[in-house]
């Protein structure tokens, strides 16, 4: 039905003295009626509503933001555009050699100009270890480095990162079995993705006889895990190490921001629709059936999927009727660590600066043990996840600048003290203990070149995605935890129709696995609609 | 067995392959293990994120103060105020006789007084929304604003020790809110503020103002720069390079202006001149374009043209007439369609809407879009101007 009211009006304004116009209003009754609702357009809702969309379902993709991305956005001040959250992709690789994430974005027409990371890390460690390495990408190259550095530790270094291959070959086929994996196959050609899955990257390592030393930059990446090295889980962690070093990184152009636009333009070309500024309040259910989702301005839209790009924690506490088992489940994990990005617009060049790599991992000590559990104060001294953006993409900023932005973690009750009052002084001293330490750490100067600065702290991060306590990561992937037990969870539905994805999803944490993560979930959603219809 | 197994992974062995099996039997007797209450719904961060940074705030005006060249300052009391930074503003939500309209006005109080629930405004009463609040708001009335907002304010990491603040008429209220904020020890950095004005009569704020420098330990510096008068402790004319170095002192300082757009175009020019890093200017936006086709380049043969604009707002279809001199926005708001806005200047990104199809004209200095967001079409229909038929997309409100 279409309404249409013609009105015409006068309208008195200050410059064009008096000014007429026509004005129709054509009011549409929208079909509020979908085959899948997406709630959410971080990461996983975008991969997840595309591939729904392609699948030919019929998907509405809402996000409470006026734009896409979650954390992969971008933001401006003055002359900068700054990345928020993104350090570097893996998993995408180019030409013959696309990783899972490349395939995917391939497989939907996904178009992001994509620049190289040329090394995997500068890892520095202050204290009494002193250590500053850089080290390559590549699986040969990285053997040859770590046997430089600590002389006889190549073939274990060498074993352990086969063995992160066949992690993810394991990982592989678990994906390409959907669900049903050949059990002879699992314990013949996958046996030590089997056996490795229920143990720490410690047990592993400690397993494989890697010397201590190597063990100590092997390590490095813990941090974008967020979990110390005696917790964390084997799996998650030899998948991710595995596509950093055999495949490389790249990051986007334009910040992460263009590859949400790209996600934008794929799902609207694949005849999905997208509802920004618009919060979903509750899901509907009727006989344990997801029926749809509410929204904050009054509309009821009717789907028999539902894929939440949102913590099982905001969603069985706002959104849906919590029970005491889900209680149980939500108290038992542990919600991953809180983002805290200092971003530096600065008035000189990298160069200039003395600043030579792209990615710096900056830590006390290596123990970390000792680093996770100094996450829990914001007294301690932070370790550091460094980036200058223009050793990358050096048309990111204007000539003669360069963006720094600086990244820590924190866990728990860490910020609980800090209320609206305190809050500029409490972020601000962060900062300035962060600048103080990279500048200390690496012999620079940056805190006279700053022309423009910000800081997304937890409250930014929950303020923007609306995330849970400012968790930037997912549930911490300790073993029990883990991306397999939660796989083989994956279809124990509390509501039908109700999938997840995302950060906190079954494929854990990280930009690559929240792609795949709401790619699969698409998939699942895709399987239970031919079931429902048949 | 094929080569995968050529690692041996020896402490390792059949217990593992139990350890797999028994994955999920334990996550379930962990969760079965853990306590029934219920999490928090609304955890601190999210918390804090909500009283920083509210969307709406009603506040109850509970005074007006008449000021010299038709400023009133609205004294304003709410259940609670967002904490803000010295500096910057709230955008006023108003509905005009079914226009719903915003606009931007700088925070004149100090943050301190908004943990009592208390804020003030300076508006100056010209132009079609300023008019209407001079005559329409009455002691008693309700309003709704955003919460704070922009980025006018001192960052200590980035800005020097010492601003100067250049204020122009009702331009003093972010740098009086600052030197407030200075001297109730929420801000911390040395103020010399040169603040122009006609004659002495014309001074806004005058007596406070030297109450304020009475009580700053001489961290808060006032000197009145009269255009069109002598008088004693006063510098006459306006605000040039020479004035600023007097008071300025050792470079480097940090600059912060705000003011009407003559003020900056005057300005700008001076401190070109004072060989400052860019790093230490900083300019308040001084609201929405209203002048687009003295802009270089402005297609000049659009202006006084009309479009048709479709706009596509929640759901629903508007068509009206667009004229290429008035920003999307304002012909949005003539259309009656309520649209997100808030800075008015380009610069913020809160109206950022999809432009379906048709061309507009972006001044280059008010473009403040994500280069992404350049690449796809989207714009910020404050600071955009039709130049053809358009149809845009703008989110709900």
């Amino acid at each position: 039905m279409v309404i249409v009211i013609a009105l015409s009006l006068m309208y008195n304004n200050i410059n064009m003295a008096l000014w007429s116009a026509q004005r129709k209003e054509l009011i549409i009754l929208s079909n509020l009626e979908y085959d899948v609702v997406v709630i959410g357009a971080g990461n996983g809702g975008l991969a997840a509503a595309a591939t729904t969309a392609q699948k030919g379902l019929k998907t509405l993709l809402i996000e409470q933001h006026n734009l896409p991305g979650g954390f992969a956005s971008s933001f401006v001040r003055g002359r900068f555009e700054f990345e928020p959250s993104l350090h570097e992709l893996c998993d995408v690789g180019r030409g013959d050699t696309l990783g899972g994430a490349g395939v995917f974005f391939e497989s939907i027409g996904l178009d992001v100009d994509w620049l190289d990371v040329p090394d995997a890390y500068r890892m520095i460690v202050t204290g009494e270890e002193k250590l500053d390495v850089t080290m390559p990408f590549g699986v040969e190259a990285y053997a040859d480095k770590m046997e430089e550095l600590v002389p006889g530790s190549r073939a274990s270094v060498a074993d352990f990162l086969e063995l992160c291959k066949q992690v993810v070959e394991g990982l592989g086929y678990i994906g390409a079995s959907k669900g049903n994996p050949d059990k002879k196959v699992l314990t013949t050609t996958h046996a030590n993705f089997l056996k490795t899955a229920s143990h720490s990257l410690d047990e592993v390592e400690k397993a494989l006889k890697i010397p201590k030393e190597a063990r100590k930059i092997l390590n490095a990446y813990w941090c974008y895990i967020g979990v110390d090295t005696s917790r964390v889980n084997f799996t998650i962690f030899a998948a991710m190490m595995y596509k950093f070093i055999s495949g490389g990184a790249v990051i986007p152009k334009n910040r992460s921001h263009e590859i949400s636009m790209a996600f934008e333009k794929c799902i609207r070309e694949l005849g999905g629709d997208i509802m920004y500024s618009t919060k979903v309040e509750k899901i509907l259910v009727e006989d344990g059936q997801a029926t749809g989702v509410l929204t904050s301005d009054g509309r009821q839209i009717s789907a028999k999927h539902v894929i939440a790009n949102v913590s099982r924690h905001k969603v069985y506490s706002s959104m849906l009727e919590g029970s005491d088992d889900m209680n149980r489940e939500l108290n038992a994990r542990n919600v991953g660590a809180k983002g805290y990005v200092a971003y530096f617009g600065l008035n000189k060049t990298a160069q200039e600066l003395g600043l030579k790599d792209y990615s710096y991992f900056i830590y006390p000590t290596t123990d970390t043990k000792k680093l996770y559990d100094s996450m829990s104060s914001r007294e301690s001294e932070p370790i550091l996840a460094a980036v200058c953006l223009n050793n990358v993409n050096p048309g990111c900023s204007p000539e003669g600048t360069c963006i720094v932005s600086i990244t820590t973690l924190y866990t728990g009750d860490s910020w609980d003290d800090v209320d609206e009052q305190s809050y500029v002084k409490d972020k601000n001293t962060i900062a300035k203990k962060m600048v103080d330490y990279f500048e200390r750490t690496l012999g620079v100067k940056i805190s006279d070149a700053i022309e423009e600065f910000e800081v997304a702290s937890p409250q930014t991060f929950a303020r923007y995605t609306d995330v849970y306590d400012g968790c930037i990561y997912g549930y911490e992937p300790e073993s029990w935890d883990s991306i397999m037990p939660r796989l083989m969870m994956i279809n124990d539905l509390h509501v039908k129709g109700l999938r997840f994805c995302g950060g906190f999803a079954f494929r854990c944490h990280g930009y690559g696995t929240s792609y795949l993560s709401g790619n699969t979930t698409g998939l699942l959603t895709y399987r239970d609609s031919l079931e429902v219809t048949s | 067995m094929s080569d995968q197994l050529k690692v041996k992974v020896k402490a390792l062995g059949l217990l593992d392959l139990l350890a797999f099996k028994n994955l999920v039997p334990n996550r379930k007797k962990i969760f079965e293990k853990a306590s029934a209450a219920p999490v928090e719904k609304v955890p601190h961060m999210n918390a804090l994120a909500q009283s920083i940074h509210p969307k709406r705030q009603t506040f109850e005006i509970t005074g007006i103060k008449d000021c010299p060249n038709d400023v009133k300052i609205y004294e304003l009391k709410s259940k609670h105020a967002a904490f803000f930074r010295a500096g910057q503003y709230l955008s006023v939500k108003l509905d005009i006789k079914g226009y719903k309209v915003t606009r931007a006005y700088s925070i004149l109080s100090s943050p301190k007084e908004a943990l009592t629930g208390k804020c003030a405004l300076g508006i100056k009463g010209s132009g079609f929304v300023s008019e209407y609040i001079a005559d329409n708001w009455k002691v008693g009335d309700t309003i709704t604003t955003s919460g704070p907002e922009g980025a006018f304010y001192y960052e200590e990491l980035r800005d020097a020790k010492t601003v100067v603040g250049i204020a122009g008429g009702c331009g003093i209220s972010p740098l009086y809110s600052m030197a407030q904020a200075i001297v109730d020890g929420t801000e911390d950095f040395k103020l010399v503020l040169l603040y122009g004005s006609r004659t002495k009569k014309d001074i806004v704020l005058e007596a406070e103002l030297r109450e304020i420098v009475s009580k700053s330990n001489g961290k808060v510096k006032v000197v009145h720069v009269l255009s069109e008068q002598e008088a004693k402790g006063c510098e006459t004319g306006f605000v040039t390079k020479e004035l600023i170095s007097k008071y300025g002192g050792e470079l480097p300082y940090s600059i912060f202006m705000c003011g009407p757009q003559e003020m900056y175009d005057f300005v700008q020019k001076e401190i070109e001149e004072l060989g400052l890093e860019k790093k230490y200017v900083r300019a308040e936006l001084y609201g929405q374009i209203n002048n687009i086709q003295e802009y270089d380049k402005f297609p000049s043969e659009k202006e006084g043209r009309k479009y048709k604009m479709t706009i596509l707002a929640a759901g629903k279809t508007f068509e009206t007439l667009a004229s290429s001199t008035e920003s999307v926005l304002v012909a949005i708001e003539r259309a009656k369609v309520a649209a997100p806005s808030l800075c008015r200047t380009g610069e913020c990104g809160f109206c950022r809407s999809r432009l379906i199809s048709g061309d507009v004209f972006i001044p280059e200095d008010t473009d403040g879009r994500r280069a992404a967001d350049k690449q796809s079409g989207y714009i910020h229909p404050c600071a955009s101007f039709p130049v053809s038929d358009i149809v845009i997309e703008v989110p709900v409100e």
